[in-house]
């Protein structure tokens, strides 16, 4: 308990940490006013049309997805592959990894139509339906994360008084292993199928290709642990504690920039098979259109490419670079931005090409158009004010670092 | 990790095996029931739609409704779509049922519409998360609008962009009705995806008091019935006699995207000039 204690003497209320606070307040006051704004007058209030039917909230809740996989990727590497070192990320992966699906949950339930209909798919089942299997993946997963994160909230003061509560939490922790393998298995299908859900659209030719899945999965597995490192600096930096030795986030780092290499290797050939080796009237007559009507080549060269993969990397790999906290910071950030724009380049391009389904050879649908509204906007900031103040909240009073876990694991 | 190694194997006994080959055998006897057995969740999926194998042209039931349009006759006169609006109740801004104008290779100009496709290897019942739109056994493909969450992934699948989604809670008046019919199903609520359902309750209704759809009008889609030039013509693809039969023996017809496998039940007849490959 004199732990418990420490952590909460050595937080104080300063006019820095009210000030965050109440930023946050006022971020999540506008999201819920959004949020209101769309559940009293409908979808209407965004951009989104039939022909552009996804937008901003869904890149939200696929980036945020893919950005919370440092959870199951650091507790595989803890619990599976038995690294020790690592051990004491795991809390704080799997915080992140909570925070990122339930964001992504928060994102998909303002997304969709009929909100009061969200458990359909549990009821309902269309298992030829990548969507059916992702909403399964990601709810059974979020249970995972739960029982992976109920250790850490049965060590507050608050339950000393039902020390049988804390006996069942702790009790989970011998399944970590189990649970780790179960999360590995989920994570692996839904990470990759989230791909699929574009791969596997035959009508549109520029989604339409195998590489898909698997370009969604390496993203995720190589950005989920920079951002979970990222994290820890952040923290450390903030609470002047040194929570977590340097060399275990610069190995993380490490792994992340072979990761993102490893996706660049896929990336490049996908695109040399797509626009140059392989080009098909379909896909090719896309880009054209893309480059035309929106700023594609730019969000695809500037935003996945220079920000998103090459900055992180040289920041990770290069030892120069990797041994200075700032830079690991500053690249976990531009990485997981190169995650945004290409989860926004995938659903919004892919979108934004016209269908062509005609007989003849004048008829085309004009290419969609998108600009996300205020009111979208809205709810992405709601969204993010719901991010940080849990993760904040979560820093300031849950033992995140200073677990029982490492003398309990053996 | 040698020790590891070797304890394993010491510790395989017979018994051990015994149980690792009984769980296997359970495990595959199980598989095999929750898959195919009466208690399976999937039973009630036909097999074609989870191996994505394409068995037969036509549905199981006893019909498969289908419609001819025949590209040559169209003069685009949009009488279908305002049909439609009308007796679905479809707000006139974003039809069920478009009519384009359109040019062949030659230039030479004709009319192109274009309802639902009813696809019996439809994108959109592929990916619905919910089947909250499935092929009938008569090969409609039909939504359950009490099921559909509005995900609108139906949407980004459908390849003749088919589908339209209800953004906001329609209380407009619409401008077809009275003039091109009066509304015989209801507005769709705010929140779900709708399309064309072949004017599914004339069938439906038709049927039960045994008039045959395509032939008798209060069975046969509205835009049919309104086509002013006999473009559009409905019936019983699985029937060799029915009129759509007929036409398709003896026209050379097309359909939409063929290439992609959706089986639709819509075929062209091309003008004469041709747009065939």
């Amino acid at each position: 308990m004199t732990t418990l204690t420490a952590i909460r003497n050595r937080f104080s209320i300063s006019p820095g940490f009210l000030a965050w606070l109440a930023f946050l307040a006022i971020c999540i006051v506008i999201g819920l006013i959004s949020a209101y704004e769309v559940l009293t007058k409908g979808l209407v209030v965004t951009d989104m049309s039939d022909q552009v039917p996804w937008g901003l909230w869904i890149t939200i809740d696929l980036s945020s997805i893919a950005l919370g996989a440092g959870a199951f990727t650091l507790s595989a590497i803890v619990y599976l592959f038995r690294l020790k070192r690592f051990e004491r990320i795991a809390r704080l992966a799997i915080l992140v990894g909570l925070i990122g699906y339930t964001s992504a949950l928060l994102a998909l339930v303002m997304d969709i139509g009929r909100p009061d209909r969200f458990w359909h798919p549990w009821v309902y089942w269309n298992v030829h339906s990548v969507l059916w299997e992702i909403t399964w993946c990601i709810t059974l997963y979020l249970g995972v994360l739960m029982v992976e994160f109920a250790p850490v909230i049965a060590e507050l003061p608050f339950f000393d008084r039902w020390p049988i509560v804390r006996r069942i939490a702790h009790q989970t922790h011998k399944a970590a292993p189990a649970l780790a393998l179960f999360g590995l298995l989920i994570s692996l299908l839904h990470q990759s199928s989230l791909g699929a859900t574009y791969g596997i659209i035959k009508a549109r030719p520029i989604w339409f290709k195998p590489s898909m899945p698997i370009m969604f999965i390496i993203s995720a597995v190589a950005v989920g642990p920079a951002v979970t490192m990222g994290a820890a600096f952040i923290i450390e930096w903030v609470t002047g504690k040194k929570n977590m030795p340097h060399d275990v986030l610069r190995a993380i780092a490490r792994f992340s920039g072979l990761g993102l290499l490893a996706y660049t290797y896929i990336k490049f050939w996908d695109l040399a098979a797509v626009t140059y080796y392989g080009s098909t009237p379909g896909s090719s007559t896309g880009f054209s259109i893309l480059n035309q009507f929106t700023p594609y080549g730019f969000g695809f060269w500037v935003g996945e490419i220079l920000i998103g993969i090459v900055i992180p990397v040289l920041l990770f790999l290069v030892p120069r670079f990797n041994r200075n906290p700032l830079n690991l910071v500053a690249g976990s950030f531009l990485a997981a931005i190169g995650v945004l724009f290409n989860r926004w380049n995938v659903t919004v391009s892919g979108l934004i090409v016209p269908l062509n389904y005609s007989p003849g050879v004048e008829y085309q649908l004009d290419p969609g158009t998108y600009a996300p509204t205020l009111v979208e906007w809205g709810v992405a900031l709601g969204v993010l004010g719901y991010a940080l103040i849990l993760f904040t909240l979560a820093i300031r009073f849950l033992p995140i670092f200073q677990g029982r876990q490492s003398t309990e694991v053996h | 990790m040698s020790k590891k190694k070797t304890r394993v194997k010491l510790n395989l006994t017979r018994r051990d095996f015994m149980l690792i080959a009984a769980t296997a055998a359970g495990s595959a006897v199980t598989a095999q029931f929750v898959t195919t057995g009466p208690l399976s969740p999937f039973s009630d999926l036909k097999i074609s739609q989870v191996t994505g194998e394409q068995t037969e042209e036509h549905p199981t039931g006893e019909h498969h409704w289908g419609m001819v349009i025949d590209l040559e006759r169209c003069i685009g006169c949009e009488y279908c779509l305002r049909a439609c609006s009308a007796v679905n109740d479809v707000a006139p801004d974003k039809p069920w049922n478009i009519v384009v104008e359109d040019r062949t290779e030659t230039g030479r100009k004709f009319f192109f519409s274009r309802p639902c496709l009813h696809c019996q290897h439809a994108p959109c019942v592929e990916v619905c998360p919910v089947q909250a739109t499935y092929v009938r056994e008569d090969g409609l493909v039909v939504m359950d609008y009490d099921r559909c969450i509005g995900c609108r992934y139906c949407e980004v699948a459908c390849p003749y962009d088919a589908r339209k989604f209800n953004w906001e809670e329609r209380d407009e008046d619409n401008e077809f009705i009275p003039t091109w019919g009066v509304p015989e199903v209801e507005r769709r609520p705010r929140g779900v995806v709708e399309k064309c359902t072949f004017c599914i309750h004339r069938i439906d209704a038709g049927l039960r008091q045994g008039l045959t759809p395509g032939e008798d009008r209060n069975a046969t889609p509205a835009c049919v019935n309104v086509c002013p030039v006999g473009a559009r013509t409905f019936g019983d693809l699985k029937d060799e006699n029915s009129d759509v039969s007929r036409l398709i023996a003896a026209n050379p017809t097309l359909r939409l995207r063929e290439e992609l496998g959706t089986n639709s039940s819509v075929y062209y007849i091309p003008p004469e000039e041709g747009i065939l490959p």
